[in-house]
């Protein structure tokens, strides 16, 4: 099914993003301490939708919060009560996120498989449906991303709903990727120009001016293959010996799903939360007896390595990393997956 | 401040006589001009060493690790590296006989955009207080200056100060990456992680926030030597140094001037009594 494309130049874009954020709940990276995060905004000019993804934080957090309360209780005498009612319904109404990378929405496009999966999150899945997801194509690569050498099209990607793209001639174009993309740019506050007929022609010159601005370019299904019988290499004690264990990228990384669940009690009453945590922390396998099967470095970096390229791919079909390189920009010492993974299947 | 071929040189000596297992210093990324830490226990690999204004972060904190501790270690020291590696002589987390210890005398390092960093603007010790050998010129100490960040919060009226501070807090993902990152952070088990503490709940709500950061503060206060492992590991770029720096201050003015790990064996502001120390607090 062929969808429309639009076209229109940077003010044009800058009218539609502006009417989007006034009629609908919009979200768009805004700058923070000088590292982009996806806020609330009303006005375009509140927010950057083309911030550098060096310095923008993943939009994970509006779909799988840092924290979020599950259910509440409140103990007696006789009974402990449980409400699932949450003050603040955890399920948003139609939201629209303006800004996000194609690698991105492709995250959530791979976290959907694990929370489809045996538990059903209603709440993620409720999210999901109400978002749109408008995505910019990067005009270049940044120094630590590989997404194109992964194992999804980056070019022809139905992660998103609407992907804007700028054009080598100038030119923006707009182009719906799903149904629901369709829809909502039918119903759009501002009346769009249907784009020409060569707009899929400069949309590819495009992304081939962007393939060819990679640094990291890698064969996939090799390194996926090599990686399934290095699970005794020493490469990892190597690898590992530089990391100083911050949790970081598990934290910033936008397929990183673990979490952790914690009471917060004040005399008889309390909240159950849901909060992040990453297989980096000694204390992830920590079990109650005292026994920790992964007690040093190497293995949980192990565990972090091969959960991403192999054992996620086994089970879902789908690599759980991305390619988007937050976790190497964020990461202290500069530790890249890409890096990681190379020197281990080469290895 | 260039000293690779120095550092290589000893280095290398040190490894044909023996004396270390394993050395700690710099080496250059691959694709920008920025500099990462490098552990090395083969000495094929010293090349990758390299020393210049870049080496900016704290190697000190690769001491507490279980494939460095109990080891022979050689590292490479700056001024505020050498002062943090000197609280954790005086806390006897590390032997002094197993480091073989290059002080560098810095001349202030730069951050991403080239510029000089913000802390080695009011840094008061440029040069190496521990070391076996130097490299450099040591220029000596330098008077101590209230950090700018600091004074311009203070400045701020109180809700609006308030605002700042909340805004830094709900930023803060709960990573725990600073306190990773502190050299001076070396406890097996800490009170702000949330897995082994029953002081904290375990939420990454913006009240634990307040209370893992504070709290984590002021187990720093009168210790931090203000090298900004924590600023750089923040994923969120948080001022992380605006709490530090604000303990250091109140140190200084109330404490008889104590700066942290200046000389060996001295035990901190905390950890002694002296008539002079202030008592109007007290009712």
């Amino acid at each position: 099914m062929s969808f429309s494309i639009y076209e229109t130049d940077k003010q044009g874009l800058t009218a539609f993003y502006d009417a989007v954020a006034g009629k609908f709940e919009t979200y768009a990276p805004v700058e923070k301490f000088g590292k982009f995060d996806y806020r609330r905004i009303t006005k375009i000019a509140e927010g950057n939708p083309d911030s550098p993804i060096a310095a923008t934080m993943t939009v994970k957090p509006l779909f799988f919060p840092k924290s979020s309360p599950i259910l509440k209780f409140q103990e007696n005498k006789e009974e402990t009560l449980i409400s699932n009612n949450i003050e603040g319904d955890l399920s948003s109404g139609k939201r629209v996120i303006l800004g996000i990378r194609h690698c991105d929405a492709r995250g959530l496009q791979v976290l959907d498989k694990v929370y489809s999966w045996d538990f059903i999150d209603t709440d993620y899945q409720k999210k999901r449906e109400n978002t749109i997801l408008v995505s910019t194509r990067c005009d270049k690569a940044g120094v630590n991303c590989f997404c194109t050498s992964l194992d999804y099209d980056v070019e022809n990607s139905d992660a998103h709903d609407v992907k804007i793209v700028n054009g080598l001639n100038g030119k923006i174009y707009i182009k719906a990727v799903t149904q629901k993309g369709e829809d909502f740019l039918k119903e759009s506050p501002v009346s769009l120009k249907l784009a020409g007929n060569d707009s899929d022609e400069e949309m590819k010159k495009q992304y081939k001016s962007f393939e060819s601005s990679f640094r990291l370019k890698m064969n996939y299904k090799e390194i996926n293959e090599k990686l399934q019988n290095k699970f005794d290499s020493p490469e990892f004690e190597t690898i590992s010996r530089n990391c100083i264990g911050c949790n970081t990228c598990a934290f910033i990384c936008p397929t990183c799903h673990c979490f952790k669940i914690s009471d917060e009690k004040i005399r008889d009453t309390g909240v159950r939360y849901k909060s992040y945590d990453s297989c980096n922390n000694t204390y992830f396998t920590l079990m109650a007896g005292g026994h920790n099967p992964r007690p040093v470095k190497y293995r949980r970096w192990r565990q972090r390595a091969m959960h991403k390229f192999v054992y996620y791919k086994e089970r879902f079909g789908v690599n759980l990393c991305v390619g988007c390189g937050h976790c190497a920009i964020s990461c202290p010492v500069n530790i890249s997956i890409f890096e990681v993974v190379n020197k281990v299947a080469n290895s | 401040m260039n000293y690779t071929k120095q550092i290589q040189d000893i280095a290398s000596k040190l490894f044909t006589e023996g004396k270390i297992d394993i050395f700690i210093g710099y080496q250059q990324n691959s694709f920008d001009d920025n500099q990462v830490p490098v552990l090395i226990t083969d000495p094929a690999e010293i090349p990758k060493l390299v020393f210049s204004d870049k080496s900016v972060f704290n190697l000190t904190n690769y001491l507490k690790f279980e494939h460095t501790k109990n080891k022979r270690v050689g590292l490479v020291v700056k001024g505020c590296d050498s002062r943090s590696l000197n609280l954790l002589l005086t806390e006897k987390q590390v032997k002094r006989e197993n480091l073989y210890v290059i002080g560098v005398c810095c001349e202030g390092v730069t951050d991403d955009n080239g510029a000089k960093a913000k802390n080695c603007e009011v840094c008061v010790m440029p040069d190496p207080v521990v070391y076996d050998e130097i490299l450099g010129n040591p220029s000596g100490k330098k008077p101590y200056r209230v950090d700018p960040d600091v004074a311009e919060v203070a400045k701020m009226p109180l809700v609006e100060r308030a605002d700042y501070f909340e805004e830094i807090f709900q930023n803060c993902i709960r990573c725990n990456a600073c306190r990773h990152s502190c050299p001076l952070c070396y406890c097996s088990k800490c009170c702000i992680d949330q897995e082994t503490s029953t002081l904290y709940n375990g939420s990454n709500t913006v009240s634990s926030a307040v209370h893992a950061l504070l709290t984590w503060s002021m187990h720093l206060a009168g210790r931090c030597v203000d090298c900004r492992n924590c600023e750089k590991a923040c994923p969120s770029h948080l001022p992380l140094h605006l709490l530090h720096k604000q303990n250091e201050k109140v140190i200084f003015e109330n404490f008889q001037e104590h700066l942290s790990g200046m000389i060996a064996d001295d035990r901190g502001a905390f950890y002694k009594y002296n008539q002079k120390d202030p008592d109007d607090f007290i009712m």
